[in-house]
């Protein structure tokens, strides 16, 4: 008889353990290329989050077989997290799109078509749309992961061609209120600072955020500089549950969700009774603001946070929250040499996300933690080009490129100029923000979309409601894509891209940095780089619609390239003509320099010369950033010359607390939340896709709190449902002291119709920043049976 | 049928109870494997079973290497045992060298000739120099 499994693997293991000296083949000699065994390697980005982590691909006889992280990049240092690690793996996958599909109604099964035949029928049908129901009938939705060159593109054949600013995409579902609260806050948009103050940073105060799944390569830097300075350093967690980011923090503040407002208004409580605020950073670089136009004193602030003792939040807040661990957080952040903060979606899928940023700001500016090296207040992206290809490039319905505001003609002729187009041709009205469009696609105003790189049919909250609307046959879909996703399900027609790697472009992460990542190996037979699609469905337009304007809009790209002459000229036309002067100023940043530089630079960047030294570590302080000495009003060290704020100052903000759309109550008495896993991305088309990662991580699971699991008489592996107002999951539960009791946690990769949990999720949104808020909802819970035997499910 | 549909039940449960016994799986691997262990050496598992995250089943069964991993950057940072040892179809008891290097590659010119990693940096822990 063998040995029963656990003796072996405890053998095994001790036997391992006890012979690993000189096991080591020489790189040269392992066979299956894994590091080195490479003919070639190329560097880029990663394909993946917001990290921006610089990789080198490993090529051989043309295909991708090795990947390894960059040690002399600044943004990763050499580490890249097992995502990362295996992405290479989807150049070449089998299970590739590699043909047009196209079907004239969603009830029939795909047909293959040629590529020519796909861009006359999208061309017909946006064309025949703008005709009988006008320009707003057509809309553009893309992606945090589209390269800057595509969204640029896509968006320049909307608003210049087609004449609709209905163009959004997915960084609406996490970053706009991000957005909302640095331009309220700090006048500009995106972080002043970046990973290089986690380096020097004695406090770090992580709200909202699981990082050490979602942002694992950033993560470990913030691990590191603990664990080298284990008492000088200190980590607050705030969160209503317990994830592995709290494994290393000294604090984790654990509070009734939607309660966070309260904390962080409490927090400037303690800051202003101990006198801990910097009362000559505040009279030099802020002012206290009611409103947008209200701009009060110092003492009303002090009056509105009287209302946030300590004591008043406890109360509110809940969980183990006390008067206590709110001044000792409130000290820490205040008296560190210099606090970064941190945070993600549990701050921006906030009904009241733009408020609770500027709550965080806030802490910062009445401390004078910013601006000076280990201090910042920096919001983690979750996309790898949410930053630069959608908030710089002009991704989203009310902003051009270059941070301009539609609503601006000034503006709006700025960018008609650079585009050599007729004045007004771009339309004054922002279009439909995300929710506004796919509400406008339930209500059959939209007859055309294009969907690109993302699946709003699995990402949207209350997701069934929308997936109705893009059912009915008067709205014609179009997807890029690279695998079959819920959405393709969806679609009328699915035109098959080419990869990262296998095609050149520019991805901006987190902090500022632009990284470009060029073509290292041909797409499958049949896949095409966006740029030519959109290029060749533009030429198209033109001819359907007889408009001279719509081709002028891609005459500069005729005949080029599409694998690196096309892109640069894109890049060329935005980053010359459509940053110069303004805060994202990337003229230095050329395909040149960015080919040169390890890790890419980061803006303001207006010359060669000093995007060459890797750009911006600082915004706004003279002698790092040369648009604060170029802007330069006075003789003060540090100059706001953001576009939002014209007095030039910080503003501290007058933020009430105020709690989500939905609590629970006797009917549905739980709240739910979602987020991220470590081993998967989004909704899983691509890391599903790769065993190591979907075997790591094969199904959604609902965490239970074991004290209310053992109320409902919830075991572990038990078919739990899960069940809102708007939908329904069945899923197996973890009985996991993560979620504060009251509150379930639901990740929300699984594809699986019964596991995925947007359709749970409430559609209520921040009406300034119009972001979802995903994280809070309210439902109820039930065991339905027993562990029962699951399967992973993907698309196919 | 019956008792196959249990034992598939039992198996998922076993996920969700953290720790994996499953006396009923024949082992394949004989006394004695050879360090260099592979797939095929893993006592068999069925196909729901590797959808268990290694360290389920190695919490009981190898609970030192367990907690030593969990308690290191690597257990921290969540650096998962599939980074270094692969999956079923390409484990590795001992993972090669280059593995290491895709995070390390900096490192790698500080190495002592002829030595590998785990050398000086104990295995599992890599804390700090043997
Ligand atoms: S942390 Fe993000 S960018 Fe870095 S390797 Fe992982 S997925 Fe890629």
């Amino acid at each position: 008889m063998g040995l029963s499994r656990r003796e072996f693997i405890k053998r095994t293991a001790a036997l391992s353990a006890a012979s690993y000296v000189g096991m080591h083949l020489p790189f040269s000699l392992e066979g299956k290329a894994r590091a080195a065994d490479a003919d070639r390697w190329v560097r880029g980005s990663c394909r993946l989050c917001g990290v921006g982590c610089r990789v080198d691909l490993g090529i051989k006889n043309g295909k991708a077989v090795a990947l390894r992280g960059v040690p002399e990049s600044r943004t990763n240092l050499g580490y890249v997290c097992m995502k990362g690690m295996l992405f290479y793996k989807i150049l070449g996958h089998p299970e590739r799109l590699t043909k047009p599909l196209y079907r004239s109604t969603k009830t029939d099964k795909f047909k293959e078509i040629s590529w020519d035949q796909a861009l006359d029928i999208a061309a017909k049908q946006f064309a025949d749309s703008v005709r009988k129901h006008g320009s707003d009938s057509v809309a553009y939705y893309g992606s945090g992961q589209a390269l800057t060159e595509e969204t640029y593109l896509f968006q320049k054949i909307m608003r210049g061609g087609l004449q609709t600013n209905n163009v959004e995409g997915n960084p609406r579902l996490c970053m706009a209120s991000a957005v909302g609260g640095y331009l309220t806050s700090f006048g500009a948009d995106e972080p002043i600072g970046g990973y290089a103050d986690i380096d020097q940073a004695s406090c770090f105060f992580i709200i909202g955020s699981n990082m050490a799944e979602a942002h694992p390569v950033v993560f470990r830097r913030v691990m590191k500089r603990k664990l080298d300075n284990p008492n000088a350093v200190k980590i607050i967690n705030v969160d209503p549950r317990i994830s592995p980011t709290s494994r290393i923090a000294d604090m984790h503040l654990q509070f009734k969700p939607g309660t966070d407002l309260a904390i962080l208004n409490a927090m400037a409580y303690v800051i202003l009774e101990e006198k801990l605020y910097d009362e000559e950073f505040i009279s030099n670089y802020s002012t206290f603001r009611q409103s947008k136009k209200v701009e009060v004193d110092f003492d009303t602030y002090r009056k509105f946070i009287s209302d946030y003792s300590p004591e008043n939040a406890a109360e509110t807040c809940g969980g183990n929250i006390t008067a206590d661990n709110i001044r000792q957080a409130a000290r820490w952040f205040a008296k560190s040499n210099g606090t970064v903060s941190m945070w993600t979606m549990g701050i921006n899928q906030r009904k009241r996300g733009v408020w609770a940023n500027n709550l965080i700001h806030n802490l910062h500016i009445l401390t004078g933690q910013l601006l000076k090296p280990g201090a910042d207040s920096l919001s983690l992206t979750g996309q790898p080009n949410a930053c630069g290809g959608v908030r710089e490039g002009g991704g989203l319905c009310h902003i051009l490129p270059g941070h301009r505001l539609v609503k601006k003609e000034k503006l709006r002729n700025q960018v008609e100029l650079a585009w050599g187009i007729p004045k007004g041709r771009i339309p004054p009205k922002p279009g439909y923000h995300t929710m506004a469009m796919f509400s406008a696609i339930n209500a059959g105003k939209i007859k055309a979309i294009w969907v690109h790189c993302t699946s709003p049919a699995q990402s949207l909250p209350n997701a069934d409601l929308y997936r109705k609307g893009m059912k009915r046959e008067d709205v014609f879909i179009v997807t890029t894509d690279i695998f079959p996703t819920k959405t393709t399900e969806l679609a009328n027609l699915v035109l098959p891209t080419a990869f990262h790697f296998e095609k050149t472009g520019v991805y901006g992460c987190t902090e500022r940095r632009s990284q470009i990542t060029p073509k290292a190996v041909d797409p499958p037979a049949g896949a095409r780089p966006e740029v030519w699609i959109v290029r060749e469905w533009a030429l198209r337009l033109a001819r359907e619609l007889n408009d001279p304007v719509i081709k002028k809009c891609v005459e500069p790209f005729i005949g080029k390239e599409e694998s690196f002459d096309l892109p640069k000229a894109i890049w060329d036309e935005y980053s010359q003509k459509l940053t110069k002067g303004r805060d994202n100023d990337l003229r230095g940043a050329t395909y040149d320099v960015l080919m040169k530089m390890a890790d890419g630079v980061q803006w303001p960047a207006p010359t060669e010369e000093f995007a060459l030294t890797g750009g911006t570590v600082k915004k706004f302080v003279r002698g790092m950033d040369p648009m604060a000495d170029s802007e330069a009003r006075d003789d003060k060290p540090y100059q706001f010359y953001g576009p939002a704020h014209p007095d030039r100052k910080l503003w501290i903000w007058l933020r009430p607390q105020q709690g989500p759309a939905e609590t629970p109550d006797a009917e549905y008495p739980f709240y739910l939340s979602t987020g991220r896993i470590i081993d998967h991305w989004h909704t899983t088309s691509m890391t599903g896709r790769i065993p190591e990662l979907m075997r790591a991580n094969p199904y959604a699971f609902v965490e239970i709190n074991p004290k209310d699991a053992a109320k409902l008489g919830i075991k572990p592996g038990d078919m739990v449902e899960v069940k809102s107002r708007r939908g329904t999951n069945v899923l197996p539960a973890k009985i996991y002291e993560g979620p504060i009791q009251g509150m379930v946690f639901v990740y929300w990769h699984d594809m699986f119709e019964d596991r995925m949990i947007n359709r749970v999720t409430k559609d209520a949104y921040d009406p300034g920043s119009k972001e979802p808020e995903f994280k809070i909802c309210a439902c109820r819970i039930r065991k339905v049976s027993g562990p029962k035997p699951l399967k992973p499910y993907i698309v196919s | 049928m019956k008792g196959k549909i249990l034992l598939v039940v039992l198996l998922i449960l076993s996920v969700f109870l953290s720790a994996c016994t499953c006396p009923n799986c024949p082992a394949k691997g004989q006394p004695g494997v050879s360090v260099q262990a592979r797939a095929a050496d893993h006592p068999a598992v069925t196909e729901q079973e590797k959808l268990m995250p290694c360290f389920e089943c190695h919490k009981e069964a190898t609970p030192e290497i367990y907690s030593e991993w969990f308690e290191s950057g690597h257990g921290k940072g969540m650096v998962k045992c599939y980074e270094c040892h692969g999956t079923y179809e390409d484990m590795k008891a001992v993972p090669y060298m280059s593995v290491c290097a895709v995070c390390h590659s900096g490192q790698f010119h500080k190495t002592v000739d002829g030595k590998v990693c785990w050398e000086c940096h104990p295995v599992h822990s890599f804390t700090v120099h043997n």
